[in-house]
């Protein structure tokens, strides 16, 4: 994730720290509930219903710290078993997970099971082949997903496309997805950071394109979908 | 003999003892977590001393295929192979060849099977066993037996008894490390008070660190499963400890102990938790019901697990069968509930309070008062009143 020098939102404070010689820069992300803060470039820790696949939450704090304390969570997993009406009485992700001093940054897919579906997606919304079948997510609906699991950071909803499609194709992806930002920055409950996605294949002129606009709105950071296949 | 057992406590038949043991102090009555190939599984070792796991059992069958006994012990023994520093029991591997192989076949040498790695023919005798045992480690080792289940009548109960007391004699003889490791034997025959009461004389003879009661929970009816316990516990020596092998129940356990049994290993609680089922004080609280999906209560508001703490059924619910996490987080707690039962009873009986123990847990379980007959001629027996959590008979409601 890339963000400018310095941004603050309720939840979240990022600096930069230093810059190397190229464009490469080390920073120090702040979030409330984790008590120390955490040095970037940093690695997220993948989760399924936003445990750690590999280790139980007893064991976690065995992991060094405060590098292991950010997880990242798609809100697709919870749509097998549990109502979003039931994680919001519980009291969100932290509640639910009993990870209080742990922060949350939610995008949609996950790099093994919930992935983007794009001959699926649609005007309407973005689909995703899931352990539960194929999911078609509108922004709302995604919306309605983050209000009740209030993760620290989250991205907005992306038209993700492979590296293949046509020129059309990926320009869509790019008008979609900017459609999209506004419509979940339009819903964002208070307290989340909103990190913009950024898509536009390996199209330098779309990428730039889109991080244009997405730098246009009043966002806390960026996220970046490349297809790595 | 590598064990002393004291007993501190009791009341009637039942006992509470400091069993010590080479690599831990044990308080009995106590229950033995079962690690099937050298890990329980779904929980590190570091959980497993949290909670109060005291000893574990590991299977002598299923660490002999892999990764050998030899390789354990270059490594160094079982305790230093699986990093588990608290007390170990091993079974001679008799059952899982008998349960898991359909081919074996039973004969004086010993029990003649296939491998099931290249199908040649082996042969697993009372040395051989022993001596795969020397090698793990552990501090409590079983005597081969010739196991029959209860369900099986006729003349082969009694070959089975007979041949097990002849066995114990070429366990004894072959056991290289009897300062180290605390060699149990097993009474067997079957059903029958007369076969078990010649098998017990036979072992008592032995003069072994410990015995067992093998050959039950294996699917016979409770009123006879009892009745066998009783007549074991009341046989078996006081000063040495008592472990009925395979139970098990919640409900079973505190009646064994009740009867004077002081150690239990099962599979159960581990392999229900992977079928999505925890143990509470109520019985069995099924987490894939449909009516856990909205339910915000920890799995038992009672329970002070990390499970309990941090987690709502309608979470859990949302794990169990579908995640790994979900079998791990339920292995938790039905293994901290069979720990707190343990302690519980130990506890109980050490502080003179142990019938009042036993009916506040079959409250729990009996709220209407629906205690099952077994269980009633069981306390008697044990002589503890039960009555206050009866319900009346019905000819008494006029």
């Amino acid at each position: 994730m890339s963000s400018s020098n310095s941004i603050h939102s309720s939840a979240m404070k990022f600096a930069v720290k230093a810059w190397s010689n190229g464009r490469a820069r080390a920073g120090v992300l702040h979030l409330d509930c984790c008590p120390t803060p955490i040095d970037t470039p940093s690695l997220l820790l993948s989760t399924r219903k936003g445990l750690p696949l590999f280790i139980s939450p007893d064991l976690l704090p065995s992991l060094p710290s405060p590098d292991s304390h950010l997880l990242h969570v798609s809100p697709l997993h919870f749509l097998e078993g549990l109502s979003m009406t039931t994680i919001s009485k519980i009291g969100g992700l932290h509640q639910m997970l009993g990870l209080h001093e742990y922060g949350f940054a939610a995008v949609p897919r996950d790099s093994i099971q919930c992935l983007p579906e794009a001959n699926s997606t649609n005007k309407v919304g973005a689909s995703f082949e899931t352990p539960c079948g194929r999911l078609l997510i509108k922004p709302a609906e995604y919306m309605e997903m983050i209000s009740s699991l209030r993760p620290e950071l989250w991205a907005t909803l992306a038209d993700e496309v492979p590296a293949w499609v046509s020129d059309k194709r990926n320009k869509t992806s790019v008008d979609r997805t900017i459609k999209w930002l506004d419509e979940c920055i339009a819903l964002s409950p208070t307290g989340g950071a909103v990190f913009g996605a950024i898509v536009g294949g390996s199209s330098l002129e779309e990428r730039q394109r889109c991080a244009q606009e997405v730098a246009r709105r009043n966002v806390s950071g960026h996220c970046s979908f490349v297809d790595m296949r | 003999m590598a064990l002393r057992f004291e007993v501190l406590g009791r009341f009637n038949r039942a006992r509470a003892a400091h069993l010590t043991l080479p690599h831990f102090v044990c308080e009995t009555p106590l229950f033995m977590p079962v690690g099937t190939q050298g890990t329980i599984k779904g929980l590190t070792t570091n959980q497993l001393e949290e909670i109060g796991c005291q000893i574990i059992l590991g299977n002598t069958y299923h660490l002999a295929l892999r990764p050998t006994s030899e390789l354990i012990d270059e490594l160094g023994g079982l305790h230093k192979f699986m990093n588990w520093p608290r007390a170990m029991l091993t079974d001679s591997g008799g059952f899982q060849m008998v349960s898991l192989l359909h081919l074996a076949d039973i004969t004086e040498k010993g029990v003649t099977f296939q491998s099931p790695v290249d199908g040649k023919p082996m042969l697993l005798t009372p040395e051989e066993s022993i001596q795969i045992q020397n090698r793990i480690g552990a501090d409590i080792i079983m005597a081969l037996d010739d196991v029959v289940r209860t369900i099986i009548t006729g003349p082969r109960i009694e070959e089975a008894m007979y041949r097990t007391l002849r066995w114990i004699d070429r366990c004894i003889a072959a056991h290289k490390r009897p300062h180290e490791q605390n060699l149990f034997g097993i009474v067997q025959g079957g059903l029958d008070p007369v076969l078990r009461d010649i098998c017990v004389r036979g072992l008592v003879d032995r003069n072994l660190p410990g015995y067992a009661i093998g050959g039950l929970a294996g699917g016979e009816d409770k009123d006879s499963f009892w009745r066998v316990v009783a007549q074991c516990t009341a046989a078996l020596p006081e000063d040495k400890p008592r472990y009925v092998m395979g139970v098990g129940y919640p409900l079973d356990i505190v009646v064994c102990s009740a009867l004077g049994a002081d150690m239990y290993d099962c599979v159960y609680p581990t392999r229900t938790a992977r079928f999505g089922t925890a143990l509470v004080p109520e019985g069995l609280l099924k987490l894939k019901n449909r009516a856990m999906s909205d339910d915000t209560r920890p799995i038992d508001p009672a329970c002070a697990c990390m499970v309990c703490k941090n987690y709502t059924r309608a979470y859990i619910h949302s794990l169990v069968t579908k995640d790994a996490m979900g079998s791990q987080l339920l292995s938790y707690h039905n293994l901290y509930y069979m720990m707190q039962l343990s302690r519980n009873l130990h506890s109980s009986i050490v502080q003179g309070r142990f019938p009042e123990f036993v009916c506040n847990f079959l409250q729990k379980m009996f709220p209407k008062g629906d205690i099952p007959e077994w269980v009633c001629n069981a306390m008697e027996v044990a002589g503890i009143d039960i009555s206050s959590c009866c319900a009346p008979f019905p000819s008494a409601q006029d």
